[in-house]
This record gives structure tokens, sequence and C-alpha cells, in this order.
């Protein structure tokens, strides 16, 4: 991935604006600092892909560097709903380097609509934004089975709009943009181990939220046109060198004091399905919560790419910005024709935290 | 026996009013809007960013290891610490909303409201001076 022009026109205002306004510029950040091995799997070198669009990949040895990340936040509040974001994550996966994952601008024209422009998260599931904010969720990840699409952001415009309806709140946006991956890490390094360009273009999509006490509903969906090279060379699918691409998601989320239930449900229709479930319960017990998730992803064509995971862990709050957490998980895939990463069992715990 | 039980309760009673004094909702004294507790948690939780009066609101707190503090989004908000911050991590990264703003003492708190005739804070009830408006008691 590359820091986009737009990444550095965002960071060129920043400075500009500084000095000619008087801005209000707020740091804030999270980390996440995660070990883990696979305890067991099939085969000389079992792995653990906890994590697709990154490629988080763990083995027989302890390491520290596939989920570990570090994020700092930049924010120039100019008055009068006018900000301007910036969000540069650096991974371990990555050898730390810094990457803009965020760069963009947001103006409140009312207590209902804002209006951004920029790099953004592709919000395509619930956890989607904030998947890199481990403290914001009970898990070590957001399920590896469910987040398994290759691009994660978008440069375009997002509206969001936000009303109340009875005892309901109401949160809508509507985006439009594109993403052009020259390196794309998923595809390239894992699937087809070649330079993989990937192209997500004409992204339109949009996302209701409804909200009220215990009870959440998210509901969305996204088109795109799909390109790719492989190698510098153009790919073709059933003659033609692009394909249109659908995603539907749902996710309904019940939390009382103690007790909650997350779910969340895919498809993407991309020639054939592929779909996508995640079921997680959890109980607060003081600072500590522990749960069980299930996830899978399976394709329509049975022997195309399908693999589940089962996973226990434990979060303690054990400090008011930091959150320590362990899990285990037990991976089982199904793939045939395109294999994966391969059945494993795996450990890993970290710590959480937002400053 | 009945006797020890009373003096127990009328004891304990007074004890937990002095550890648990209220937190009070403070606004500036040039405020007419109507807020109520629906309002207020609205306006904690980033649902509401304007008064009904349609001024944009300031949003004050004290910070996050005060007694007041947690002892505010237990009552205002019902939720504790770790759960609000969690809920703050995930619109604060996400372009959906800004923070509180957090102070170290209530007498921060009370200047910054004086000054901003949209501010809203909150602090421990036995702080609060005439010169700033309180909306709401928990």
């Amino acid at each position: 991935m590359k820091n986009s022009t737009l990444a550095k026109a965002v960071i060129a205002s920043f400075c500009l604006l500084q000095g000619a306004v008087q801005a209000d510029v707020n740091i804030s950040g999270f980390a996440s600092i995660n070990a883990g091995k696979v305890l067991s799997g099939p085969g000389d070198n079992p792995v653990f892909l906890a994590d697709y669009p990154i490629v988080s990949v763990y083995d027989e040895e302890w390491s520290l560097d596939p989920e570990s990340l570090f994020g700092i936040q930049i924010t120039a509040d100019l008055n009068d709903g006018l900000t301007a974001i910036a969000q540069l994550v650096g991974r371990g996966a990555n050898d730390y380097d810094p990457e803009f994952e965020w760069a963009y601008i947001s103006y409140e024209l009312n207590d209902s609509w804002t209006i951004q422009a920029g790099k953004k998260r592709l919000p395509l599931f619930y956890y989607s934004d904030f998947y890199d904010v481990g403290y914001a969720y009970v898990w070590m990840r957001a399920p590896a089975d469910n987040y398994t699409w290759q691009i994660l952001n978008y440069s375009g415009v997002n509206a969001l709009y936000t009303t109340d309806i009875g005892d309901w709140s109401v949160a809508t946006n509507i985006y439009a943009g594109k993403e052009d991956d020259e390196d794309n890490k998923l595809l390239g390094d894992f699937f087809f181990r070649a330079k993989t360009r990937e192209i997500w273009k004409d992204i339109i999509g949009g996302v209701v939220n409804l909200s009220k006490d215990w009870l959440e509903l998210r509901l969305t969906h996204m088109q795109y046109t799909n390109e790719r090279y492989i190698d510098d060379e153009r790919i073709l699918w059933d003659g033609k060198d692009y394909r249109e691409g659908k995603f539907y998601g749902l996710a309904v989320n019940v939390d009382f004091e103690q007790w909650f239930v997350l779910t969340e449900a895919s498809r993407l229709e991309l020639g054939g399905n592929f779909d996508t479930k995640m079921l997680t319960f959890g109980y607060r017990y003081k600072e500590f919560t522990p749960y069980v998730v299930y996830s899978e992803f399976a394709a329509e064509e049975s022997g195309d790419e399908n693999h589940d995971t089962t996973s226990v862990g434990l979060r303690w709050n054990f400090h008011d910005s930091a959150a320590f957490k362990m899990q285990f998980d037990k991976v089982k895939d199904n793939s045939v024709a395109v294999g994966v990463a391969g059945d494993s069992k795996s450990f890993t715990l970290g710590i959480d935290l937002v400053f | 026996m009945k006797l020890i039980n009373k003096i127990l309760v009328i004891t304990l009673a007074s004890v937990s009013s002095l550890c648990f004094a209220d937190v009070s909702v403070i606004v500036n004294s040039a405020n007419n809007d109507a807020i109520d507790a629906k309002l207020i948690k609205k306006i904690y939780l980033g649902k509401a960013k304007s008064f009904p009066s349609g001024n944009k609101v300031k949003v004050f707190s004290l910070s996050s290891s005060q007694p007041d503090t947690a002892d505010f989004r237990k009552k205002a908000l019902k939720k504790s610490n770790s759960k609000f911050k969690s809920y703050w991590s995930k619109l604060a990264f996400t372009g959906k909303g800004t923070p509180a703003k957090e102070f170290d003492s209530a007498a921060e708190v009370i200047e910054a409201v004086k000054k901003t005739p949209n501010a809203i804070g909150f602090i421990n009830s036995n702080d609060v001076v005439p010169e700033v408006k309180v909306v709401k008691k928990y």
C-alpha cells in the first residue's frame, strides 16, 4: 500500500491551517502488543492466519510481530464543525513502517449531517472501522473468517446522517470511492504468490445502524467493479477484464449489563456467493469478560475456500485505558481447490490500550 | 438486637451519603435551554451535538481517574469506565465523534463552563458555585 497523494494533501493542509487559523490539535492513539504461537497442526510447518487483509501469520515459534501495532491519530479541530484527521499505523506484520490508514477532512453541516472526504476504512463489516483498535472490542481480533476481504481502505467521499426515531438512534452513511492497491499483500503474498495489483472502483455503499438500549442492528450494502493484474498481466474473468461485486451484511448485537451476544453475517456475490457467519457469547464479571466465538467462511462451490474457527478467550480490564486478553483458536480449513492456511490450534495473548 | 440493627442502618445510611455525594451537571449561567437526563446522556454519548436552541455543545468532563467521573458515567450514562472508554474509542478513531475535553479538577471545569456559553460539564455537587447553573443532579 502507498501513502496516497490525498493523505499528503491532508497533512499539508494541517500544516497550512495551523499557521493560518487557530486550530485545536489533539493527538490520541492506540496500541496492541500481542504474542502468539501455533500449538499444533498437520504437516511440518502449521500456520495460523490470524488476520487476512494484513496477513498476520503465526507459526510454531512465539512471535510478537504478526498482530502488534501502534497507531497515532492527529485531529485538528478548526471550529465551526470542520476537522482534519489523520491516522498513522505501524504494524509488526509490516516491520512497523508507519502508513496512513486514514486521512480525511470532516465537516459537520448541522446536528444531523456530516460530510467527509479523503482516505477512510471501507466499512464492510461492523468492526471494519475500528479493526485496528483492539481496545474497542472484546476479542484478540475481529474474527478472521469474516474479515477476509483484501481491500481495507478506500479514497472517496462519505456522508453521515444521524437522527432519532422514537427510542431508536439511527446512524446512516453513504459512501463512494475507489481503491487501487498496487501491491496487494493478501492476494500477492498468500494466494497467488506473485505481485498482484487489485483495483476496486466505482465503489458505492451504504450503512444503516439502528440502536436502542440493549439492541443494535446494522445493515449494509456495497457494490464495486473489480480489476486485477498479476505480474502486470490483466486478469480476465469469463472473457471480460472486469467483474462486478455486490456485498450484503447484517449484524445484530444484544448487550445487557452482563451478558452479550454478537452476531454478523455477510454475503459477497462475485461470480459465485461467498458467505460468512459469526456468533459470540460473552459475560462480564467485574473487570473480566470470558467469551466464546464461532466464525466461518464458505464459498458456494464445494471444494472452494471454506474454513471455520472456534475460539475461547478472556478479556481483563486491568487498567482504565488498557485491557489484557488471551485467546485459544481452533481453525478448521476445509478448502480443497484453494488451500488457505490449513488446520491449526493456536494461543495468543496481549495488551490493547488507548491514549 | 432490633435497636442495634436500627443504629447500624442509620449509621450506614449517613456514611454512604457522605461517601457518595451527588454529581451535578452544570452549564453556563446564560444558558436557558431545557436540558433533561435524556439529552445529557445523548450529549455524553456523542449522539447529540447541539442544545435545543441549536447551539453546538462544548462537552467537558472531569478526568477518567476521578471517582466523580466514574459515578457520573455509572448513573447518567449507565456505563462503567471501561465500557465508556471502549464505546468512545470506537467513535473517536473512526471519525464519528470527538470525546469530551477532560479537566483534572472541578475548579477547572467551572472555569471552562463560565468562559464558554455553550458548554456542559459535571462536578461533585459539593463543588458547585453560584456562577454556574445546575441542570441535573445524579
